[in-house]
């Protein structure tokens, strides 16, 4: 069939021109690096349009002042000023970019607790829901349905549900947990308590993730291991402790990792529930620079944010390398 | 009455006492119950809030006050209301607008490139799925601002001034597809390198095309992953805050998803958390439907893509 097709074109009968046969014959002749290259132009296009274009972008506004009141709100080169501004504490922000007395309201002490509190209860939380999900019981289909389910829900339903639980006049939770002097009466209104809800709900929504990855390394250990240690008399613990955890590690690694990045460009959850000025993360700092016309600023702070994660990102990749290293 | 006391305890003592032995005999048991417990606990966990937005959705608003854990009340009107102070189920359909539309996107360009890295080997590969993998750790603040310049008409690019695309659903689909495409690629990647090299070799000994190979071998063999990637993306738009929330002015009219929908209930005159509720509750719905029936998609593709990259 299109040995045919082919071989009308090659002969060219003009009358019989066709486009797609022409498009065709021309794919058939390029070589196989030429072939990649053109079957990658889509997806260049794309993520050059609409990532890499608006990264240089970004990047270069970030060396260029504020300008509120031109039209053209980037302002003369600074080079690195912004970022030294903001490091330095010297740049007039809405709040302190780096406070050790008012913690809950500066970005990056915000931030950190926020990603240090939810990714280590979700940790916790994961590793168990994946080891019970990594038994035989009946149910287990529905179950781990009912687990996923916070996962597949959308990030502003997500913000509703923990906003109409701790709304104090509604909200079944705030009496009894004020009395217990664990929050305000107003938990939205307060930076410590919104920061606190935040986490409860990113670890509501996100330990499936973190058990699901988890649970694909629980499964790939061999059975034939257990089998031995039973033989061998080793207890559960021992058990755990010796195969299952070791073992399990690389995959509960990996979804720390991806877990921590997702947790550093927290935006949406905390617009959701007490709002950004309640708990001021740096991608809130972002788009409150960004919405007073402060280019500049929040083009810098956007890279600070890049500039941690990549950080984290080459630490966690040394490790990696010498963890294999070390096994091998 | 001391006497009392230790008769009670005595009697609890024996059960705890006769458990204890049984547990010692056989501590299978034991774990058993644990792994009960915690099935119970995570249940709980999971299911409790949604069981709180039913709560509320069914209390008459005016009964809102001071809420146990059971409904004051029975008033499903509130899920026909939710239709009528907002036009709720328009918000709902530009969201799913929206997010077929990135899908068709990011698995048409997604496959075409995880066909390509997943089963050639070509100069330049490893670096080209590095970048590929870097753009995906970026946060989307710093995206923001070019993106929104560009849709706002205030950038000309190449000379060209670009369309304005900020409240069309372009304006969220196309940051969504970019943002979504290296998890999809990295996911269709492996999906692709594991259709053996066999098959369309043979069809390629055959006379066909290098097209023709592909659409009549690899695109059949292909479905199964193509439809876990297809899941996830779909997933991830509807849910997706970010530029939902900054892309669109918040109306019906300019594109906007559900997020503004249930937003807008935050926003009426008198504050309607039965409705809040109900249409949160209404916004979940599609996801569900999604997670029952395609469960096993959705855990293969996201330890799949995770894991590999």
């Amino acid at each position: 069939m299109s040995t045919d097709d082919r071989s009308a074109t090659i002969t060219g009968d003009r009358s019989r021109y066709r486009l797609d046969l022409a498009v065709l014959d021309w794919i058939e002749r390029l070589s196989d690096t030429q072939f990649v290259y053109v079957m990658l132009l889509p997806v260049f296009a794309l993520l050059g349009t609409m990532a890499i274009w608006p990264l240089l972008y970004t990047a270069n506004i970030s060396l260029h002042a504020d300008n509120i009141v031109a039209t053209n709100p980037v302002g003369e080169f600074v080079g690195l000023g912004n970022y030294v501004d903001i490091l330095t504490g010297q740049a007039n922000l809405q709040r302190p970019f780096f406070s050790l007395e008012t913690p809950f309201t500066s970005a990056v002490p915000v931030t950190l607790l926020f990603t240090v509190g939810a990714v280590a209860v979700e940790t916790v939380f994961g590793l168990a829901m994946a080891l019970i999900l990594n038994k035989e019981f009946r149910g287990r289909r529905w179950a781990r349905v009912a687990m996923i389910l916070p996962w597949a829900v959308p990030i502003v339903i997500q913000g509703m549900i923990f906003y109409l639980m701790f709304q104090p006049s509604i909200g079944f939770a705030v009496g009894p947990l004020n009395e217990l002097g664990l929050i305000s009466t107003t938990p939205l209104a307060t930076s410590r308590d919104g920061l606190l809800i935040a986490i409860l709900a990113d670890v509501w929504k996100q330990s499936a993730f973190m058990a699901l990855l988890i649970l694909a390394g629980l499964q790939s250990i061999d059975r034939s291991l257990y089998d031995v240690a039973d033989v061998a008399g080793a207890s559960k613990l021992q058990q755990f402790r010796t195969i299952t955890f070791p073992l399990v590690l690389p995959a509960l690694l990996v979804a720390l990792l991806f877990r921590t990045i997702g947790a550093l460009k927290v935006y949406g959850l905390v617009e959701a529930t007490s709002g950004c000025n309640t708990v001021p993360t740096l991608s809130c700092l972002v788009i409150g620079l960004w919405n007073g016309n402060r280019y500049g600023s929040a083009a810098a702070v956007a890279f600070i944010i890049a500039a941690v994660i990549g950080v984290l990102l080459l630490g966690y990749l040394a490790q990696l390398r010498r963890h294999e290293r070390g096994e091998m | 009455m001391r006497c009392d006391v230790s008769d009670a305890t005595s009697d609890t003592e024996s059960v705890i006492d006769r458990t204890a032995h049984r547990a010692i005999r056989d501590p299978d048991t034991v774990y058993q119950w644990l792994t009960y417990a915690g099935i119970g606990f995570f249940l709980t966990i999971s299911l409790f809030p949604f069981y709180w937005l039913v709560v509320l959705a069914l209390t008459p608003n005016r009964a809102i006050a001071d809420m146990g854990v059971v409904p004051k009340g029975f008033n499903p009107g509130a899920f026909l209301e939710v239709f009528e102070v907002v036009p709720f189920h328009l918000y709902m359909l530009n969201s799913v607008i929206i997010a077929s539309l990135s899908t068709i996107i990011v698995l048409t360009v997604g496959s075409i490139a995880g066909y390509v890295f997943g089963r050639y080997d070509f100069p330049g590969r490893t670096p080209l799925l590095l970048g590929i993998l870097v753009i995906s750790y970026f946060p989307p603040v710093a995206f923001l601002i070019p993106l929104f310049r560009l849709f706002t008409g205030q950038v000309t690019l190449i000379g060209l001034e670009s369309p304005e695309l900020y409240n069309t659903p372009w304006g969220i689909v196309m940051p969504l597809s970019a943002i979504t495409m290296p998890l999809i690629i990295f996911l269709l990647t492996t999906f692709y390198r594991q259709i053996p090299d066999g098959l369309e070799d043979a069809a390629r000994i055959e006379g066909s095309t290098r097209i023709g190979a592909l659409r009549r071998v690899i695109v059949p063999l292909s479905a199964p992953g193509v439809a876990t990637a297809g899941i996830l993306t779909f997933i991830i738009v509807y849910n997706e805050f970010f530029f939902s929330y900054l892309m669109v002015n918040g109306t019906v009219e300019g594109w906007s998803p559900v997020l503004h929908g249930i937003f807008a209930f935050q926003g009426s005159q008198q504050v309607a958390y039965n409705l809040m509720a109900a249409a949160s509750i209404i916004g979940v719905i599609p996801m569900a439907i999604l997670v029952m029936i395609a469960q096993e998609r959705i855990v293969s593709g996201l330890t799949q893509g995770a894991l590999k990259e």
